[in-house]
Parts: C-alpha cells; sequence; structure tokens
C-alpha cells in the first residue's frame, strides 16, 4: 500500500522525483561524494548547455524544433566539426592551430578548380592540399622548435594570401552537378555532408581512443618532455597530427565549397576560433593531455545551434557576436578544473 | 617564544591525518619531525605553522591561541614557513626574491628604491651567515643557495618561529649543508627552529630534539644523541629494518658482458670514459652536480648524442641519438625529476606504466593485454592505487616513482638506468624499491645508478665509480666498506 503510494506522488509530481535522480544516474561512480554534484554538474554541462539552448529557442520560435530546421542545424555544424575533430587532437597534444580557416579556403579553391574535370574525385586534390598544409605546419612546429600559435598564425596569413593571390578575390563557381548531388545534397531529408561528417566522427574517435597514435597524442599534451624521454617520437607524433587536421580541414572546405557552390576568398574566415571554442567548449582545455572528440561534438553543436538559434528567433545580427563570446568564456568559466591547472595564462 | 600544539587532530575525507598529537617547541631548540611519507609530519608543520587547520585541539603561541586566517596574519604573529618546493622566481634578483610580496616597504614616491631594498635582502641574508652576496645572479647559485633565500624571505619579516617543510628534499648533500647551517645559525639567535625531514643523516646533524610520527599518530619525544638512526627508523616504520649489504657480487664478476662503453665523450661535460656492465652488474656513480654523472646517463639514454666514442648493447653495436632508439633497443630510463620527466601526473597509473612501449595490435590500442600488464606490475611491485585507471596524481610520492620504474620495467630492458631512483621517497617504499632493484639485478638486469645520497649507492652497488670534473677520479670495488667520507673525499 505504501509503495503504491510513493509512485502516485512521484507520478503527480515529477518534478521532484525524476530530474533528482537523473543527473546521478547518468554520472559514472565518484569517490568523494561531497563533490559529487559540482563534478557533475563539470562533466555534464556541455550536455545541460545544449539542451538548454534548444529548449530555450523551441520555446521561443515554433519552428526552431522542426526536423526542416534540425537538418539545416547539421548542415551548419559539418564544417565546423569536420574541422573541430582535428583540432582536438592539436589541442589535446597541447598546441594550436590557427591557419584552419585558412586551409579551408585553399581545398575549397583547390575543389572549385577541379571539380568541373574531375567531379567527385574533387575530393583528392581538397585532401592533398589539406593534407599538405598541415603537414608544413607540423614540421615547422616539430622540426623547427617554433610554438605552433606562431607557425600557424603566419601560415594563416600565407595560405589566406595564395587564396587572394590566385582568386584575385573574385568567386569562383562550383556547379559540377553530380559533384553536388554528393557533397551537398539530400538522402531522405538528410544531409549528405552530416553523414560524412559522421563517418569522420567515428573514424577519429577510433584514431584518438584506441590506437597507439592516440594515446601518444595525450602522452605528448600531458608531459613533452617525459614522452620524449620515454622514447614516444614525439615530433613524428606532432607532424602527423597537425597532417591529420590539415586532411581534415581539405575535407571540411570541399563542403564548404559545395554548400556554397562557391569558392571566394573570404571563405572560412574566423573559422579557426570557432573552431577553437567548439573545442574547448566541448570541455578539452587548452593545456592539453585531457579532452575527447565527444565533448568536441558537443562543443560545434551548441556553438551551431546558438547561431542557428538567435537568427530564428529574430536576434539583433550586430548583438550575436556579444552572446556568442559571453557563452564561451561561461562555460569554461563553469567546466574549467582550477585544481590540476596551477597556474592559468 | 614557546609553540605548543595540544592535542591536534586532522582528518582529509576518510584519512585521519593526524590523531591527537601534542608537541612543544622550545626557542633555541632545532625540532625535528620525522616520519615515513603519509605519517603525518608535513601535515602537523602545517598546522603549526597556519597554514592548515586542525580538527581538534589548538596550537599556543606563548600561551595564547594561535589559528591565523592566512598565511600573512601568521607571519605578523611572528611564524614563518618555508615550503618544500623551490619557490625562488629565477627571472627576479635575489634581493627580490627575498622581499617578494613586501616590496612596497621600499617605495619611495611611487618607486621602487633597489638601493635600499638590496641593502635590507643583504642584511637579511647576513643575519643567518648566508654566504650570499645580493649582486650574485641567482643562475650562479645552487639550489641550497636558492632555499637560503627562502628562508630570507621568511625572515624578512622577523618571525619568531621558523618552520621547514622538507626543504632539503630536492637538494644534494653539499647543497643541504647551507641549509642546515642556516638553521643552526638562527638556533644561535634564539628562535624556534623546526624541520621536516627524510634523511635521519641531517637530523642526527642539526636536531636537539625529534619527534617521531607513525600513521598519524606520535610515536614519541626523544633527545637527539639518546637514540641510534637504526632505533628511529624502526620506531618510524614500526618494525625493524635491516638494509642488507647488496649480494653475490663475486657471482656477477663473472655474468657475461652485456654493454660496454668505449671512449664516449661530450665536451666540455665528460673526458672520454669508459665502461663495461656484466648481466646481473650494479653500477653505482658517484659525484657532485656538472662532475659528469649526469652526462653518462644522458649520452647511454640517447637524450644527447655523443661527440665520439662508441658503445655496444648484447653484443651488437650500440647508438641511439634520441631516447626513442634506446628504449627500442632496451635501455630504460629512469629521470631524477619524477614529476617533470618521470611521469604524466593526469594520465592513469596504466598509462603510464605502458608508455613506453604499449601493446599494440597492428595499429591498434591492445586493451586488453595492456590491463594485463599493468595489473601484473601493479602486484610485482606493490604499487598502492585503488584502481590501475586511477589518475597517477592521486598517489603518494614512493607509490610516482614505483609507476616510473614500472614503466622502465615494463619493456623488460636489458640495460636500466637510474637518477636518485628514491629521491623524495619514505623508508618503506625506499626498501621496497631496493628490494625490486636486487630482484631484478639477480635475473640478469645491468644497472647504472646516479644518486646523490651515498648510502644508497653503497646498499645497491657491486661496484661504484665516483667522477669529478668530467672524469672518473676514483672506483670502489668493495661499497658496503666503504663510508660515505671516503667518497666525498674523492668527488671534491
Amino acid at each position: 500500500m505504501d509503495q503504491s503510494d510513493m509512485i502516485d506522488t512521484g507520478v503527480a509530481s515529477p518534478g521532484q522525483a525524476v530530474p533528482g535522480q537523473a543527473v546521478p544516474d547518468q554520472a559514472p561512480p565518484h569517490q568523494a561524494t561531497g563533490r559529487f554534484s559540482r563534478d557533475a554538474v563539470k562533466r555534464l554541462f556541455p550536455v545541460l548547455l545544449l539542451l538548454v539552448l534548444m529548449a530555450a529557442f523551441s520555446v521561443l520560435s515554433p519552428r526552431f524544433l522542426r526536423f526542416a530546421n534540425l537538418m539545416i542545424v547539421a548542415e551548419q555544424a559539418v564544417v565546423l566539426l569536420v574541422a573541430a575533430l582535428g583540432m582536438t587532437f592539436v589541442i589535446i597534444a597541447g598546441s594550436i592551430d590557427l591557419s584552419v580557416g585558412a586551409i579551408v579556403a585553399l581545398a575549397a579553391l583547390a575543389t572549385a578548380w577541379t571539380a568541373p574535370t574531375l567531379g567527385i574525385a574533387a575530393i583528392v586534390p581538397a585532401c592533398l592540399v589539406g593534407l599538405a598544409c598541415g603537414i608544413v605546419n607540423g614540421v615547422v612546429v616539430a622540426k623547427g622548435k617554433v610554438p605552433s600559435f606562431i607557425v600557424t598564425l603566419g601560415a594563416m596569413v600565407v595560405y589566406r594570401g595564395i587564396v587572394l593571390f590566385f582568386t584575385r578575390g573574385a568567386p569562383i563557381s562550383i556547379d559540377d552537378e553530380g559533384f553536388l548531388d554528393v557533397f551537398s545534397g539530400r538522402v531522405f531529408g538528410v544531409p549528405t555532408s552530416a553523414l560524412i561528417a559522421l563517418l569522420l566522427v567515428v573514424v577519429t574517435v577510433v584514431i584518438l581512443d584506441r590506437t597507439v597514435f592516440g594515446r601518444e597524442v595525450r602522452a605528448v599534451g600531458g608531459g613533452e618532455r617525459i614522452a620524449f624521454l620515454t622514447g614516444i617520437g614525439v615530433d613524428r607524433t606532432k607532424i602527423a597530427l597537425f597532417a591529420l587536421l590539415g586532411l581534415l580541414c581539405g575535407m571540411a572546405g570541399l563542403l564548404q565549397g559545395a554548400r556554397a557552390m562557391a569558392a571566394t576568398a573570404q571563405l572560412g574566415e574566423g573559422l579557426e576560433l570557432d573552431v577553437i571554442a567548439a573545442v574547448v567548449v566541448g570541455g578539452t582545455p587548452l593545456t592539453g593531455g585531457i579532452g575527447g572528440i565527444g565533448g568536441t561534438i558537443l562543443g560545434a553543436l551548441i556553438i551551431t545551434v546558438l547561431s542557428n538559434g538567435m537568427n530564428s528567433i529574430g536576434l539583433d545580427p550586430y548583438f550575436q557576436n556579444i552572446v556568442k563570446g559571453l557563452v564561451l568564456v561561461g562555460s569554461v568559466f563553469v567546466t574549467i578544473d582550477r585544481k590540476k591547472i596551477g597556474i592559468i595564462k | 617564544m614557546q609553540m605548543v600544539a595540544q592535542n591536534v587532530s586532522r582528518s582529509f575525507g576518510s584519512t585521519r591525518a593526524l590523531d591527537d598529537v601534542s608537541v612543544a617547541l622550545e626557542p633555541g631548540f632545532v625540532h625535528a619531525l620525522v616520519g615515513e611519507n603519509g605519517a603525518g609530519k608535513s601535515t602537523l608543520l602545517k598546522i603549526l605553522a597556519g597554514a592548515e587547520r586542525a580538527d581538534q585541539g589548538q596550537v599556543l603561541l606563548d600561551g595564547q591561541p594561535f589559528a591565523p586566517r592566512s598565511l600573512r596574519e601568521a607571519t605578523e604573529r611572528g611564524v614563518g614557513l618555508v615550503f618544500q618546493e623551490i619557490t625562488i622566481n629565477p627571472a627576479l634578483s635575489v634581493a627580490e626574491n627575498v622581499f617578494l610580496g613586501q616590496m612596497r616597504r621600499f617605495r619611495r614616491a611611487g618607486l621602487l628604491s633597489n638601493r635600499r631594498l638590496e641593502r635590507a635582502a643583504q642584511e637579511v641574508l647576513d643575519s643567518f651567515s648566508a654566504g650570499i652576496s645580493v649582486s650574485q645572479p641567482l643562475t650562479s647559485l645552487d639550489l641550497g643557495q636558492w632555499k637560503c633565500i627562502e628562508i630570507a624571505r621568511a625572515l624578512a619579516s622577523r618571525p619568531r618561529v621558523l618552520l621547514l617543510d622538507e626543504s632539503t628534499a630536492f637538494l644534494n648533500h653539499r647543497e643541504v649543508d647551507s641549509v642546515l647551517s642556516a638553521m643552526a645559525a638562527l638556533k644561535r639567535q634564539d628562535m624556534v627552529v623546526a624541520f621536516v625531514s627524510h634523511h635521519l643523516a641531517e637530523v642526527e646533524r642539526v636536531a636537539d630534539r625529534l619527534t617521531i610520527l607513525k600513521d598519524g599518530r606520535k610515536v614519541g619525544d626523544f633527545d637527539a644523541g639518546t637514540i641510534s638512526r637504526d632505533e628511529i627508523q624502526a620506531r618510524m616504520v614500526g618494525r625493524g629494518v635491516s638494509v642488507t649489504a647488496s649480494t653475490g657480487g663475486s657471482a656477477r664478476l663473472h655474468g657475461e658482458p652485456v654493454f660496454s662503453a668505449d671512449a664516449i665523450a661530450s665536451a666540455p661535460r665528460l673526458a672520454p670514459m669508459s665502461l663495461a656492465l656484466r648481466r646481473g652488474e650494479v653500477v653505482g656513480l658517484a659525484g657532485l652536480k656538472g662532475a659528469g654523472g649526469e652526462r653518462v646517463m644522458e649520452l647511454i639514454a640517447g637524450v644527447v648524442g655523443p661527440d665520439n666514442g662508441s658503445m655496444t648493447l648484447a653484443g651488437r653495436p650500440y647508438r641511439a641519438r634520441r631516447p626513442a632508439a634506446a628504449w627500442r633497443q632496451g635501455v630504460a630510463y629512469l629521470p631524477g625529476d619524477r614529476t617533470a620527466e618521470g611521469l604524466i601526473l593526469d594520465a592513469s597509473v596504466l598509462d603510464n606504466l605502458l608508455m613506453a612501449r604499449p601493446p599494440r595490435r597492428g595499429p591498434f590500442f591492445d586493451r586488453g593485454r595492456a590491463a594485463r600488464s599493468a595489473t601484473e606490475l601493479i602486484a610485482r611491485l606493490r604499487i598502492k592505487t585503488s584502481s590501475k585507471d586511477a589518475r597517477s596524481g592521486l598517489l603518494s610520492g614512493g607509490n610516482l616513482q614505483k609507476v616510473v620504474l614500472g614503466k622502465c620495467l615494463a619493456i623488460r630492458p636489458s640495460l636500466l638506468l637510474l637518477h636518485n631512483p628514491t629521491r623524495g621517497v619514505d623508508v618503506g617504499a625506499r626498501m621496497e624499491i631496493y628490494r625490486i632493484l636486487r630482484d631484478e639485478a639477480a635475473a640478469g638486469l645491468a644497472i647504472v645508478v646516479l644518486s646523490e645520497d651515498l648510502h644508497e649507492l653503497t646498499t645497491l652497488s657491486d661496484r661504484i665509480l665516483v667522477m669529478r670534473r668530467g672524469e672518473v677520479a676514483f672506483q670502489i670495488d668493495d661499497p658496503p666498506a666503504a663510508t660515505e667520507d671516503d667518497i666525498i673525499r674523492h668527488m671534491t
């Protein structure tokens, strides 16, 4: 009798029982029960933030949660996500890459040039261009011992300069039907680019979590000197991870070009900051060693949902950047583990 | 001024770090707090300094309750603390380091008066005969002198009580001398001086009284000189500790050769030097910092390339231009700085243990084999951890060092290079590390050990090479019979 009473009240007021339990159940068990709730909030914050944003936007704009709009969100997230997958490796290894936007533009240019003759096979030059840019970055960082921030800051300007030099500022359109069907078409309403991104997510998760290379990336970011003295090929690992990011940026450039149906000199401008923001909002700290792809997916979705949602509810476009910046700093403020990071620069 | 702790207790989570401990510190005496890692000595010292609060009990300063809310308030009440870690900022001058945080005292019209700052800093340094001039660049001073600058920093606010937390942990024996004589000088000024140390030799040299702690409880207070080093050790551990000398030396002399170096050199640190090791042989390297021992290790480990000379390993030519090549050929290196060079605190115990040669299936990490290897290593080295997947940073110093050693042994090396293998490790864990090393040597592993702890060298080694100015100055063939004085004589 008592039990049925309890179940009855539970159903009658779901606000009391259900959410209170739902959060701890999802979290893995933790030893220190005193800090439990705060740790859980930190770990689950990206998920909570995404859910809160989606709930808020769906209340404010009825069309936000419609399938068609969600597919647009997916399409908008793809370029950011694909580049952020590679950036996750670079940041976990303790480096940074500011040239991703420029690599995306350069790869889009390669796509626009070759799509009329190569069609779908334009994927090859796009990826090769990205890979080459990434290898150059990696070699200068690893062998030249120049900080990645400086190397890629310079590379950003150079790669963007190459795009400007060849396009003379004029857009080059992409109109090959077969190419556009494959890379910016839809299958049962789902963007093909989102499916490609999903495949790349699986591949990068396997690389980061299941391969020896993935563990070496973490070791380099956790302590480069330690990794070096333990016999890990630090230079080789660094070149490989910049190359991987370059390759993914090549793919992102192709998808961006396909979506815009053109390569322009301005393509991907400022993308590097959104990409870094996506990784960091997803809970991967710039200090290296820890983090993962799962957080990056959430981070990319948060940033895209925020942009899409602000447009859906008709927020002043000149006000939107202020919100984006505040969300970035605010979420790191909540999730950062200040105990492990002694000095914050 | 007298400082008394009355029945203090302190818990961290479910761990009782201090349990009903009372001590009395008198001016004009040097008081040592000794015990194993986790015995509670650092916690007690921090409670005395006001850096930690006691859950129960209280600290009295001249009969008045002493419970400062900040280190600044503690300083104002006349209690100074010197930390275990090096807190010198090498980008600043000696004087700036002494008055770090108090430099506003030397402002004149908003600008810093460097002359007054330097004069005041020199006065503080001279007050305990530190032998340091404020005009010296920090890089020309050794770690012991850096520690003396930290002592000067504590003295700058004219305390009556000075507490030192394992301040000699990262120093070599010559550097330790500066710190020990500073303590003796302060004692003569009628200050209350108390320190925590792992090294009983230091305790014997300067302490007038000592308090032994074990598992958070006080074992007892003793006057120095009334208790032997062996007895202190036995009471710290709670059982008899026998530091047995290395065994089977003669058997090893006939083992087959494993490694040889022929005239390897690295100017200007190391003159051409030759070295040969047999299976199961342990060779100790002694010497002051910069005497060449570190360079020998780095050459063999592939951290730096030799100028010339050649090496062989297991009968084949051995070359290592970087550490990766050394590990691949079966040479494992345990570096001297555990947290900066040895292991990643953020990574799990398993990740650290298997970092050098992760089990792989093609490009993939073999999780099953990794779990088995890690479990086996944790059991074999008796690493105390809640799980193989626990974050390494949660482990104590001794266990961390066992993880670094485990990382080396995981590749089944044919030559093991050890640099200060038990620095900052308590007696119990040290004995276990010695046991592991002896077992490995008995199974045929050749070991080169470079240590600033001379007792460690005489305990572990089959022979000791004493380095001086980049050369082998002397070889000791019967380490157990050698005294520390013998070795030091050849070092300097």
